[in-house]
């Protein structure tokens, strides 16, 4: 990981190095939309390169760049939520279901801390597990930054007042997750996804006469808003089981009036 | 949770185990990028060959080496031929029918080639994780001057796991002591609600205590901590990482260029 001491010059400060790593992210998607059409023998070698190095590079960037921000409380809070998104996953990926639901901790973090703690949490997190689990984990880890990090604006933007729009913000974060994450299962995993039931999807979409990288996409817009959409639920779900006090240790969600207020703590007269 | 506790004891006598974290990092980067950077499905092929395996011989993990390859490569690598075999935009050289599927060559050269891509990736990681104890990692990293919030959190994270299932089998004991019966796959389902909101919510009400114990103990200090255990490393390792780091970073524009023109 990026090792940058305190003497880094302003545009290598924390704020610039989450923008240059969602540069670097965009410019390498927009690189493998603008290659495609003319790549045809080399799709499987140089693009599936370039997508894990420009994803990894900006992993590494926004990581280096949200970890550096965070206070005390917010750096304790990270771990619990990686271990809960680890926890889950496994759960959901042994019984079978066609979900992940591995990115609860994410979006929790994201509503509770904003949008950099989120984007941290996810990519810590992806990388975790592919230190431990699997490495398939890691080319994702942008991915699981996307989504931590939408999270936290839609938050930002009041969406998680009311349980109707939280589940709209869901669904527009599993498009991000959809769209982002479709040239790492294309061009890197040639579209055998994780699960028998994504890889169904996608073969389907292909047979249909979709390219590669369109039916990944198409596969994520499909499944990744629904996912998402039950993730936040949730989320949501534990964020009412917490107790009171704890919200309150995170100006994030304190001073923005991210969540709804309580109707049992809403003083009376 | 197994894995994650089999990493704790990644401890060997093995030349490999001895080095530097970083140099098996940068080897298992490198060795991606090179699988990757030449489209032959022998190179992928030679790479394991030649380099990841004797390695996995040599560490004596061969036998873990192998079974996580197998629990984590071969579902891909099947899929991946089902796929792409059957599948692949653009590819019509049939080779054979099974009903109304075709299998075409393209795709099944398609499939061998990422298959083995994948396979170069997921061992140089595997063997990274099969050697490398995760706090010497973590020490490694701090003393390359890493934001010590990033080690805490990952080695934390690493710590939680364990207790995590530890407490979540505590919780199913308190239950079934209560007179829970766990049934057949509804059962199973219905008992994970009183699971999960205990094992979570008590997790993350441990945050706050966290938080204070790590002020108290300077954890917001500015000046950058030494460190307790001295990571071993040498000169010999430092150009070996430098010309590893070379290579791939050649390997990478040299696709770059190729891509771009």
């Amino acid at each position: 990981m990026a090792g940058f001491n305190r003497s880094t010059p302003s545009w290598l400060n924390e704020r610039w190095r989450i923008g240059w790593g969602t540069g670097v992210v965009l410019v390498t998607y927009a690189g493998l939309i603008a290659v495609r059409p003319t790549s045809e023998h080399g799709v499987g070698g140089p693009i599936a390169l370039l997508a894990l190095v420009g994803y990894t590079l900006g992993a590494l960037l926004i990581v280096s760049g949200a970890v550096a921000r965070l206070p005390p409380t917010t750096v304790a809070l990270l771990p619990v939520a990686i271990t809960v998104n680890i926890v889950m996953g496994k759960i959901v990926y042994f019984s079978g279901l066609p979900l992940q639901l591995d990115s609860i901790g994410t979006v929790l973090v994201g509503v509770v801390a904003g949008p950099a703690a989120g984007a941290a949490t996810g990519a810590l997190a992806s990388v975790i597990v592919g230190m431990t689990i699997t490495p398939g984990a890691l080319p994702y880890a942008v991915t699981a930054a996307m989504i931590g990090f939408t999270a936290g604006m839609l938050a930002r933007a009041g969406f998680f007042r009311r349980l109707s729009t939280a589940v709209l913000a869901g669904g527009l974060i599993g498009a991000v997750a959809g769209v982002v994450s479709a040239p790492i299962t294309a061009f890197v995993f040639g579209n055998a996804s994780g699960s028998v039931g994504q890889s169904a999807l996608i073969a389907t979409f292909q047979a249909f006469g979709n390219g590669m990288l369109k039916a990944a996409t198409l596969q994520g817009l499909v499944a990744d808003p629904l996912d998402k959409a039950l993730t936040v639920v949730l989320a949501m779900a534990i964020l009412k089981g917490l107790p009171p006090g704890f919200l309150h240790r995170f100006p994030f969600v304190r001073d923005r009036h991210i969540l709804a207020p309580r109707a049992d703590l809403v003083r009376v007269g | 949770m197994n894995a994650v506790r089999d990493t704790a004891h990644a401890t060997g006598a093995s030349g490999i185990h001895r080095l530097n974290p970083l140099t098996k990092l940068a080897f298992a980067v490198t060795v991606t990028v090179c699988a990757f950077a030449v489209v032959d499905y022998r190179w992928p092929l030679l790479l394991f060959g030649i380099l990841l395996l004797p390695a996995a011989i040599g560490a004596g993990v061969l036998r873990r080496f192998l079974l996580m390859l197998t629990t984590f490569w071969v579902p891909v690598a099947v899929v991946l031929f089902v796929v792409q075999g059957f599948f692949l935009p653009g590819a019509h050289d049939v080779i054979a029918q099974l009903g109304p599927l075709k299998l075409k060559s393209e795709g099944v050269s398609f499939a061998l080639l990422t298959a083995l891509h994948i396979l170069v990736l997921m061992s140089g990681f595997f063997l990274l994780l099969l050697t490398t104890h995760a706090g010497a990692f973590m020490s490694a990293l701090s003393e390359r001057k890493v934001s010590p919030s990033l080690i805490y959190i990952v080695s934390a994270a690493l710590q939680i796991v364990p207790a995590l299932s530890r407490r979540a089998t505590r919780i199913l004991h308190a239950q079934q002591a209560r007179g829970q019966v766990i049934h057949g796959l509804r059962g199973r389902a219905r008992a994970l609600v009183p699971l999960m909101g205990p094992l979570i919510l008590g997790a993350f009400t441990d945050v706050g205590e966290r938080a204070a114990a790590m002020e108290t103990r300077g954890f917001g200090a500015t000046r950058h901590p030494t460190s307790l255990t001295a990571v071993p490393d040498s000169g010999v390792q430092r150009c070996l990482r430098a010309a590893m780091m070379l290579c791939a970073v050649a390997a990478v524009t040299v696709n770059v260029w190729g891509v771009v023109r």
